[in-house]
């Protein structure tokens, strides 16, 4: 039903869909920044211990606030903000201190602080739940987030942490570029460790504290991992991987909250007893997610079919290669059944090939053996120059004994460039023989 | 059960009035219907204990801690799907999280090889960082497995009963299960002691032996997600990470070889769970605050970490304290 599609300018718009529309991408844009620091540096789940380890400090902010302040209400954001970030910074020096003090390993260290963290916030949520059970359902809210009820005020404060986490990055680029990939040589540099160090751990944490309310604690790590792992296919540098990861970081925020409407609009419509729609966080996760997926399979240079393609190509050539270069030494005929035998090629295969490169004008069925053509021919003259060449480079220069040149031009000579062969040519001032006595095909280069 | 003989009960009659009622159980005098809630509380805390420190042993000492908590989440997929499954064979009459032991084995087996499997995916053929791998996979299904609760329920809330369990809603059909898992975890461990010892320590050695890795590092998993939707009900699937690791890592801080480790890990499981639920009661019957059995559990053991670390043999606080006196006081008599 086309009335039931909402334009995309709707969420912009509309004040029902803006305001978390808007809060959840810049949410999601500042813990995507984050998340590149966290992938670069190999530790992809402290947000998940971070996460938890918020928690407590909030079931605690929650408990004293309630207990001494008089109009706990107007405070009550803040308190929450306060308690979060206190919380993550204390589970993050937790786990540092038992790493390095104890040598617990680090996996173990994580779940260690994760589980003890989540087990006192479990205790003081139960004492908050008797106390005062419209805080606790808020605390609650926390841990699958809430996307759906934010105000207007979530916007300005998610725009002023994104900027405080954008300024630091900017601000700290240079020397975190050095120190995260050779922490020794940044302090030889001069660069401090220390300064570097402690605004990475607030970082770590403000991005907790930031991402806490539209994805809760659960989802919170997979908004920091599944940006930068997109944008780690797409990217050379440090500076461009941020680039990348804000970007999908973003994207994935504002499909996350059209969907999770979109789709909550279509559902009523067929099941009428659903009371909402589907949540936001997981949508904006799930967005992410699949971006990260999709560019782990396609990105070109470092993708997973990309590379799979390569791989085939070259295989396929150099099965060319050997095919032309049989066919060469037969005098430009050979029988199709030798040819099968000698690849180990399915009759498919071979068949597949013999008319694909038919079609090429590299080489001709005639009867039950193939024939080269005169393109083809000289290609064939080609590949047994390289291999040739290659064979007198080694026995020269080299040093390295007849019998043994054979096995390595069998591998080069599917790898030579012609700019390659040109060099060589000139090195070896033309040669017409290789080392088995055998004649160097092909023109070469006037020296 | 606001009538029952721990109403009103103070920390120490608490023990008093528990191990009568155990012997009473013990001798057939009572039967397993008439147990109170706190008594159902410790048993099935301790069953999931002694079940946890098993399983939590091999864990950490193969580096897979996280592997667990990746379980404790996507076992929710795993739930999800079989309770789909069984609705289909069985029909509507299943409600959701009912979770038995059809469910459980369901459940379990498809969470923890969908979990594996496309971590080792994501981390070998399309070549991603570990860490990122667990984290993406993890964190994804548990986005999916939330969607499916959400349109199976036909409700957006899914309670925090999931994350935190609900002790005080378990009956005496649940040790049942706590049971089967003891069983289950403690006869793999003595079946395959050996094997899990020399895999765990040297792979390399098992390859040579003709153990198979895989095979231990899959019924690891397995066990390890069996547990904890064993645990779900009772402590919640996060809370369960903690009885994973808490008492492995108390026991270790005290000794050094398994087999040891094991027995003292379990042993602290034990008598954690009994502290445990004996504190909530006094917090509850003398100050009135009901806390969360779960978490007074939870800290209960973080707190026996605690004095394992003071009184450690190794690294403890004491031991160094003494180290450094006799030092002292050796380089004073030079």
């Amino acid at each position: 039903m086309m009335s039931d599609i909402i334009p995309f300018s709707e969420f912009f718009t509309n004040p029902i869909f803006s305001i978390a529309t808007i809060a959840c991408m810049l949410m999601c844009f500042a813990s995507s920044l984050i998340g590149v620091i966290t992938f670069v540096s190999r530790r992809s789940l402290i947000g998940e211990t971070l996460a938890h380890a918020t928690y407590p400090g909030v079931a605690l902010a929650l408990t004293i606030g309630g207990l001494f302040a008089k109009n706990f209400e107007a405070v009550f954001p803040l308190a929450i903000l306060v308690g979060a970030f206190v919380g993550g910074f204390i589970g993050l020096k937790a786990m540092l201190y038992l790493e390095e003090k104890l040598s617990i390993n680090s996996d173990t260290a994580l779940c260690f602080v994760l589980s003890v963290s989540l087990g006192l916030g479990v205790l003081l949520a139960s004492r908050l739940q008797f106390s005062n059970p419209v805080w606790y359902q808020k605390l609650q809210m926390l841990l699958y987030g809430q996307a759906a009820t934010m105000l207007f005020y979530h916007v300005i404060l998610y725009a002023v942490l994104s900027l405080l986490v954008v300024f630091a990055i900017v601000f700290l680029f240079p020397g975190m570029k050095i120190s995260y990939f050779d922490p020794d040589f940044a302090s030889r540099m001069g660069v401090s460790q220390k300064w570097i160090g402690y605004t990475t751990k607030i970082l770590f944490v403000l991005a907790v504290v930031i991402g806490l309310r539209s994805t809760g604690v659960v989802l919170l790590s997979g908004m920091l991992i599944a940006p930068a792992v997109a944008a780690r296919q797409f990217s050379k540098t440090l500076k461009e991987m941020f680039v990348w990861s804000a970007i999908f970081g973003t994207v994935s925020g504002f499909l996350g909250n059209y969907l999770s409407v979109q789709a909550g609009v279509l559902l009523r419509e067929s099941y009428p007893s659903l009371k909402a729609g589907l949540p936001t966080g997981p949508l904006i996760l799930i967005v992410a997610a699949f971006i990260a997926f999709i560019s782990l399979l396609l990105s070109r240079e470092r993708g997973f079919i990309p590379r799979l393609y390569r791989i085939y190509k070259f295989q396929r050539k150099c099965l060319l290669e050997n095919i032309l270069k049989e066919l060469y030494k037969k005098e430009g005929s050979l029988s199709l059944k030798k040819v099968r035998k000698l690849y180990h090629l399915s009759r498919l295969k071979a068949y597949l090939l013999v008319w694909m490169l038919e079609r090429q004008g590299i080489w001709q069925k005639k009867g039950r053996s193939l024939e080269l053509t005169e393109k083809g021919y000289k290609k064939a003259e080609r590949v047994v120059r390289l291999h040739r060449l290659w064979e007198v480079y080694l026995f020269d220069y080299l040093g390295i004994d007849a019998a043994n040149v054979h096995q390595s031009a069998e591998e080069m000579e599917h790898i030579l460039t012609p700019e390659l062969e040109k060099e060589l040519t000139r090195l070896l001032r033309n040669p017409k023989r290789d080392p088995h006595n055998q004649i160097i095909p092909g023109e070469g280069v006037t020296v | 059960m606001s009538n029952h003989s721990y109403w009103g009960v103070e920390f120490f009659s608490f023990f008093k009035i528990f191990f009568h009622q155990m012997f009473l159980l013990l001798t057939g005098k009572a039967s397993l219907g008439s147990l109170t809630s706190d008594e159902i509380q410790i048993l099935m805390l301790a069953m999931l204990g002694i079940s946890c420190a098993i399983v939590g042993s091999f864990l950490i000492l193969k580096r897979m801690a996280m592997v667990a908590n990746s379980l404790s989440h996507t076992v929710l997929v795993g739930i999800v799907v079989a309770l789909v499954v069984m609705r289909a064979l069985l029909g509507d009459s299943y409600s959701a999280f009912h979770v038995d032991m059809k469910v459980l084995f369901i459940a379990s087996l498809l969470s923890s090889l969908l979990t594996a499997y496309l971590t080792d995916f994501l981390y070998r053929v399309l070549r991603l960082q570990k860490d990122a791998s667990t984290g993406l996979v993890f964190t994804t299904l548990f986005a999916v497995g939330i969607i499916l609760v959400t349109l199976f329920t036909k409700n957006a809330h899914i309670g925090a009963e999931v994350i935190m369990g609900n002790i005080d809603m378990l009956h005496s059909d649940d040790l049942k299960m706590g049971f089967y898992l003891l069983v289950m975890n403690l006869s793999l461990l003595l079946l395959f002691f050996k094997e899990y010892l020399i895999t765990s320590f040297d792979p390399q050695f098992g390859k040579l032996s003709r153990f198979s890795n895989r095979f231990f590092t899959y019924l690891l998993l397995f066990q390890t997600s069996a547990t904890v939707i064993g645990a779900f009900r009772a402590v919640g699937v996060v809370l369960v990470l903690a009885l994973l690791v808490l008492p492995v890592l108390t026991a270790r801080l005290l000794t050094h070889r398994l087999y040891k480790m094991i027995i003292l890990a379990s042993a602290v499981s034990l008598l954690s769970a009994l502290v445990g639920v004996a504190l909530a009661r006094h917090i509850l019957s003398v100050y009135n605050i009901a806390l969360s059995t779960g978490g007074v559990v939870v800290m209960t053991q973080f707190g026996f970490w605690g004095i394992a670390l003071i009184f450690s043999p190794s690294k403890g606080a004491l031991t160094r304290l003494l180290t450094r006196r006799r030092l002292k006081a050796k380089l004073a008599t030079c």
